[in-house]
């Protein structure tokens, strides 16, 4: 079977699978309804300020996969739920950066710079509006690279690259990711190594569980979820936590503003800000398909660019649509490319591909890789009709972007009141009991928190978590490809150098990392 | 420009680290070695990997420690590090945290050891695990604290509304989690 029966069964599969409800008629599969729910949980979470999809995605899987299982069915219904909520919450984290001057999201820091200026002149409802359309073109654009794109390197890579390649890929960017994310490259390489040792403990081949210390409990090492949530959702818990105990309430009143200006989006508007779109949009989409380099850094290259490129009236800053428009479509476009590396090398980019990343490992029968867009002769390959699958609740996901998200995202702006002090502590408590249901016992939890621990002190001591967690969840599958590929050149230990493009790897990987060691200081 | 003492002590405690790992806890903690040789076949052993990343480890924090001494980055922009104030906090969380897992690990067991002494044969905890109203004893009651108790250290005050808020959250979360779901059961009943 080829690829277009491939595309129709993962469109089949999404449309047709479980009908839970009818509308007009029309039955309503259960994966969609997900996608439905998780795009306006999304959109809920990203305009807290305080939460994000990250911290939605992490405490619904567990839900989820008591809800569905870990059987193979469960999979489109679950990714449909994480896909909703990564969408919703990349809109939602624009409205109070709009609307109170405060970030939902670290990436909708810089759609303050003109959003609330508008919002001062009276034009809230004019920015949100601009942030929608930029945030959903940038995302479109983003969706139609990873589509195209993600397959045909996903069948470049199986093709050209032997275990010894595979192995020297996962080096490369997990130096790539240490080097790129964070302050100092030092720090970052720490945080990889962290990651991929505390990944060792109790892995391997031996029975004996390695570096366990004889502890019991320790037998399978540490749980993936625990050590993810704990460094990722718990660390960053309790270093806002303490940064509300430090400023004690001082927080001012915030001031409603009349909103009396222009606040339609009028065809004008567009054409002015179609440009900036289109600059940020492949900016975005450039930056989301390399691993580690988050919307931060788009959104900031995005209105960087937009700035420059702008030759009208007044400056960025002012209140303009156009740095809006800048600033949306880049860390929008990020979310789809970012994909693109899990697709076609399993390799996670960012936090919200570490997600989807955990629910395959959860649930059965997906693994994503090159080996997804593998042709078996007159066979279906169950695992490319899902990502099949995955694209096209991606495709819907923004069809209800385009037409619904708007006016869910002007209805949320309610949410900034909700108070952080009183939010965090529940979501602390959400997340220890999202892992004690799917652990089921109590050393999870005190993992967790160790973890937790670990993730506070090392955003107080500037590094990076990033790094830590992807390196985490690639330890195993780097130790198994070194073990494939030893085994393959007949116990050649030099293994990783007997390839001209494992050996570029390793020189790229060296290269990465000396360049942003001395380039640190210009680049921050 | 002076040298950040967070980073020098990051690089030392890193390299102090490695340096035992690979001299005392790799050669004690794993039973095969870097390389394997089982019927003259060899194979990559279970101490390879971890043997890398801590050498790894030792190499990146000297050269992190050598570079601030000799080529100190600029002061500004630094870390703050761990300060009395984040000591204090972090004490504060800790014990709260210690304070509500013992109550929500301990609060159900020892209800029905208090009932069961006063006479009334109800069975073992572990027999009423998941039995209203036992299964939400030690869940409502650390959870409630945990809440209610972080809102207040940051706070720095108790109120009534956080009070309620925390006994609200509690109630979603055990509607959330244990109604919906007979396969499920909430912290600590599972290891009980």
């Amino acid at each position: 079977m080829g690829f277009l029966d491939h595309i129709w069964l993962g469109i089949v599969a999404v449309f047709s699978a479980d009908p839970v409800l009818t509308i007009a008629g029309i039955p309503i599969s259960i994966t969609i309804t997900m996608v439905f729910s998780g795009f306006l949980g999304g959109i809920v979470v990203g305009a807290t300020p305080g939460l994000g999809g990250p911290f939605a995605m992490a405490v619904s899987l567990p839900i989820l996969v008591s809800i569905f299982g870990f059987d193979v069915d469960a999979m489109l219904p679950v990714l449909g739920f994480l896909i909703g909520i990564m969408k919703g919450a990349t809109l939602g984290g624009a409205v109070p950066a709009i609307l109170f001057n405060t970030p939902g999201t670290p990436d909708s820091l810089l759609t303050t710079f003109d959003g609330y200026p508008m919002t001062r002149n009276g034009q809230s409802g004019k920015a949100l509006r601009v942030a929608h359309f930029s945030s959903v073109s940038g995302d479109s654009v983003s969706d139609i690279v990873l589509i195209v794109g993600a397959p045909f390197l996903a069948v470049f890579v199986e093709r050209f690259l032997d275990f010894p390649e595979k192995a020297a890929l996962i080096i490369l960017s997990l130096a790539f990711i240490a080097a790129v994310v964070g302050a100092n490259v030092w720090k970052g390489l720490l945080a990889a190594l962290m990651g991929l040792f505390f990944a060792y403990v109790s892995t391997g081949q031996d029975n004996y569980p390695r570096l366990s210390l004889g502890i019991e409990e320790l037998g399978n090492g540490f749980p993936v979820i625990s050590a993810v949530l704990g460094v990722l959702i718990i660390g960053e818990v309790f270093k806002a936590l303490e940064d509300m105990w430090r400023e004690m309430r001082e927080k001012a009143e915030i001031a409603e503003i009349e909103q009396s200006g222009d606040n339609k989006l009028h065809w004008a508007d567009i054409r002015r800000i179609l440009p900036f779109i289109g600059i940020s949009a492949s900016i975005g989409t450039m930056i989301g398909a390399l691993p580690g380099i988050g919307s931060t850094l788009a959104a900031t290259l995005g209105y960087a660019t937009g700035r420059k490129f702008y030759k009208g009236d007044g400056n960025f800053g002012d209140g303009l649509p156009e740095g809006v428009a800048s600033t949306e479509a880049a860390n929008s476009a990020v979310s789809g490319a970012n994909l693109i590396p899990v697709l076609s090398l399993g390799i996670p980019g960012n936090v919200a591909a570490v997600f989807i990343v955990l629910a395959t490992e959860t649930i059965s029968g997906f693994n994503p890789g090159p080996d997804v867009f593998r042709l078996i002769p007159n066979q279906v390959n169950p695992e490319m009709v899902i990502a099949f699958g995955l694209f096209t609740m991606m495709i819907f996901a923004n069809v209800l972007n385009w037409t619904l998200g708007g006016v869910f995202m002007r209805a949320t702006g309610i949410m900034v009141k909700v108070p952080k002090q009183r939010l965090l502590p529940i979501v602390l408590l959400l997340t220890l009991t999202a892992i004690y249901v799917q652990e089921t016992n109590m050393f999870a939890i005190y993992v967790t928190l160790g973890f937790g621990f670990l993730g506070y002190l090392m955003r107080k001591l500037d590094i990076s978590v990033l790094p830590f967690v992807i390196a985490f969840i690639l330890a195993n599958r780097l130790e198994e490809s070194m073990r494939q590929a030893f085994d393959a050149t007949g116990s050649n230990p030099w293994f990783l150098f007997q390839s001209p493009i494992a050996v570029a790897f390793i020189l790229l990987a060296i290269g990465v990392t000396v360049f942003f060691a001395r380039n640190q200081k210009a680049l921050g | 420009m002076s040298r950040d003492r967070w980073t020098i002590g990051l690089a030392v405690f890193f390299a102090a680290f490695a340096a035992l790992t690979l001299g005392v806890w790799i050669p004690n903690d794993i039973e095969t070695g870097v390389i394997e040789k089982f019927r003259r076949q060899i194979s990559i052993g279970d101490a390879m990997a971890p043997t890398f990343v801590a050498a790894a480890m030792l190499v990146v924090g000297l050269i992190m420690g050598v570079l601030e001494c000799v080529r100190p980055g600029a002061a500004e922009g630094r870390p703050r590090g761990l300060d009395g104030s984040a000591f204090k906090f972090v004490l504060r969380l800790g014990g709260l945290l210690v304070v509500s897992l013992l109550l929500m690990i301990y609060v159900g067991p020892l209800t029905v050891d208090v009932i069961n002494g006063l006479g009334h044969d109800i069975g073992t905890y572990r027999q009423l695990r998941d039995t209203v109203p036992y299964k939400y004893l030690g869940y409502v009651t650390g959870g409630f604290v945990l809440v209610f108790g972080v809102t207040s250290l940051v706070e720095n005050r108790f109120s009534r509304a956080s009070g309620v808020v925390a006994l609200a959250a509690v109630a979603v979360l055990v509607v959330l989690y244990d109604v919906p779901f007979d396969d499920l059961l909430l912290p600590p009943n599972s290891d009980q």
